[in-house]
């Protein structure tokens, strides 16, 4: 039992994984982009639970008022377009994003 | 000194003494507080700069474009940054701290300092600085200076009381100087009247002189006691006491005796209920005095025409009178030396003093009791 748990466990991981790089990094290749974007987040909403509630309702709804880029960036290229992810898929990306690129566990 | 003075002064210095002590330890435990309080402000300051300065270095941290930020590290203290939602991100502290509500606050033997930062870099919404407390050693100084102070107020009250008891002292001198010079005159002239008293003789003396002649001898021996009291006052503490065993028995029926012509003066009997051979250890002068004067104050404040009991058993010597009595304050204040209740009756108030002295020699108990109008009655225990 505890195998076949573990087994799933392991297995959704590395679907979630493949779906992070599918849905998230065929777009933002760049691994500086997507640490700059986390520094932003962290330097404006600070905790693990904002950022991530910060980031859902963007991706979400993207406005400028929930953009945390700066103006003349979003005047250039303008407000990204509706995730066509569901909550779950989103939520579940969103931690993938958190995990991966999160300030604190690079502080040592 | 004298036992009243010794009791100002000990009045006064307990009372200067307390008054000073409590205003000493009011300053004291002020300046103490005031003290603690800048050191602590001091502290809070300091904290407040090396809050500063992590801050800075966390901006600078993370504007870096590394793959891994070194949490700065520093000797003079410890640091640990919490998010906006107060979870520990990263900490150097020594102890964990589990409220960061507090903007200041001591732990076990460091201060802390918690200060909130914006922009929230690294995610730190909140900064904690620990440093290791100066301790506060303003204690032993103050009470070194505290014991200065108290050994300068007693030396400077002593000399107030002294001072102010001066006069008193002064005039107390001037009385023991004139009963000194008084007693010394008046040995010869009572010595010269007894004698000549004794010797005269009663058969050529018709009735009336004769009365005359008893009247003499009563007020000679009424000056020869108080003669013998102020002998006994000025060389009690010179001359050391000759104990022996003494049948009290004997020496009281003498004395009883001696002031039998004094007692009919005043038409008072003396009824006397004397066991025989008690004996007791001590100077024979002393216990002279000391039966004399009990018995010279019942006959002098008897009423006329009254008795005088006295009784000795074994173990104890009471003497009763009818007459005046004593309040119980009259009694409490008997022992003090120029004490006088009566204005009307002579002497020098010195009596009872003398009584207390050889007593207290002695460890004899005394116990007076005292009516108003209806008698005192003196007894001694041994």
């Amino acid at each position: 039992m505890v195998k076949t748990a573990l087994l799933i466990l392991i297995l959704s991981s590395f679907l979630n994984a493949s779906l992070f790089e599918e849905e998230c990094l065929y777009c933002h290749t760049n691994d500086f982009k997507f640490n700059m974007m986390m520094k932003k987040y962290t330097t404006k909403y600070s905790s693990e639970k904002r950022i991530k509630k910060a980031i859902f309702e963007y991706l979400k709804n993207p406005t400028k008022d929930k953009s945390v880029l700066p103006l003349g960036y979003i005047n250039r290229f303008g407000i990204k377009d509706e995730t066509f992810l569901d909550d779950k898929t989103l939520r579940d990306m969103i931690d993938i994003y958190y995990k991966q690129f999160n300030l604190k566990s690079k502080i040592y | 000194m004298y036992k009243s003075e010794k009791k100002t002064i000990t009045y006064v210095l307990t009372l200067y003494l307390s008054s000073t002590l409590l205003l000493i330890a009011t300053l004291f435990t002020s300046y103490y507080f005031y003290k603690k309080e800048q050191l602590t402000h001091d502290e809070k300051e300091v904290l407040k700069e090396y809050s500063i300065d992590i801050e800075d270095r966390l901006a600078s941290l993370h504007e870096d474009n590394n793959e891994r930020y070194e949490y700065p590290r520093l000797d003079n203290f410890n640091s640990a940054i919490y998010d906006i939602d107060k979870n520990l991100i990263f900490s150097t502290l020594n102890m964990q701290i589990d409220n960061i509500n507090k903007e200041f606050f001591f732990k076990g033997s460091n201060s802390y300092y918690v200060s909130s930062i914006k922009p929230y870099y690294l995610g730190a919404a909140y900064t904690v600085i620990e440093k290791k407390t100066e301790p506060v050693n303003i204690l032993n100084d103050l009470i070194t200076l505290a014991i200065i102070v108290i050994i300068i107020t007693v030396i400077t009250s002593l000399f107030l009381v002294k001072l102010v008891l001066k006069p008193i002292r002064d005039n107390l001198h001037l009385l023991d100087n004139f009963i000194k010079d008084t007693t010394h005159e008046l040995n010869t002239p009572i010595t010269t009247i007894l004698a000549n008293i004794e010797t005269l003789d009663a058969q050529n003396c018709n009735e009336k002189t004769m009365r005359k002649l008893q009247r003499i001898k009563v007020a000679s021996a009424t000056i020869s006691n108080l003669y013998q009291d102020l002998v006994y006052l000025l060389l009690n503490h010179k001359v050391s006491s000759q104990n022996e065993e003494l049948n009290l028995s004997e020496i009281l029926n003498q004395r009883v005796q001696y002031f039998m012509q004094m007692a009919n003066v005043k038409n008072v009997k003396l009824h006397v209920d004397i066991k025989d051979d008690v004996y007791l250890t001590a100077d024979r002068q002393k216990i002279e005095r000391l039966i004399d004067n009990i018995l010279s104050n019942a006959i002098k404040y008897t009423d006329k025409n009254t008795t005088i009991n006295i009784t000795l058993t074994p173990s104890t010597l009471s003497i009763s009178d009818k007459g005046k009595g004593m309040s119980e304050d009259e009694i409490s204040k008997i022992f003090e030396r120029y004490k006088r209740f009566d204005k009307i009756q002579g002497g020098f108030g010195i009596g009872y003093s003398i009584i207390k002295s050889i007593i207290d020699e002695y460890n004899i108990k005394i116990d007076i009791q005292s009516q108003i109008n209806e008698g005192t009655k003196v007894t001694l225990k041994w």
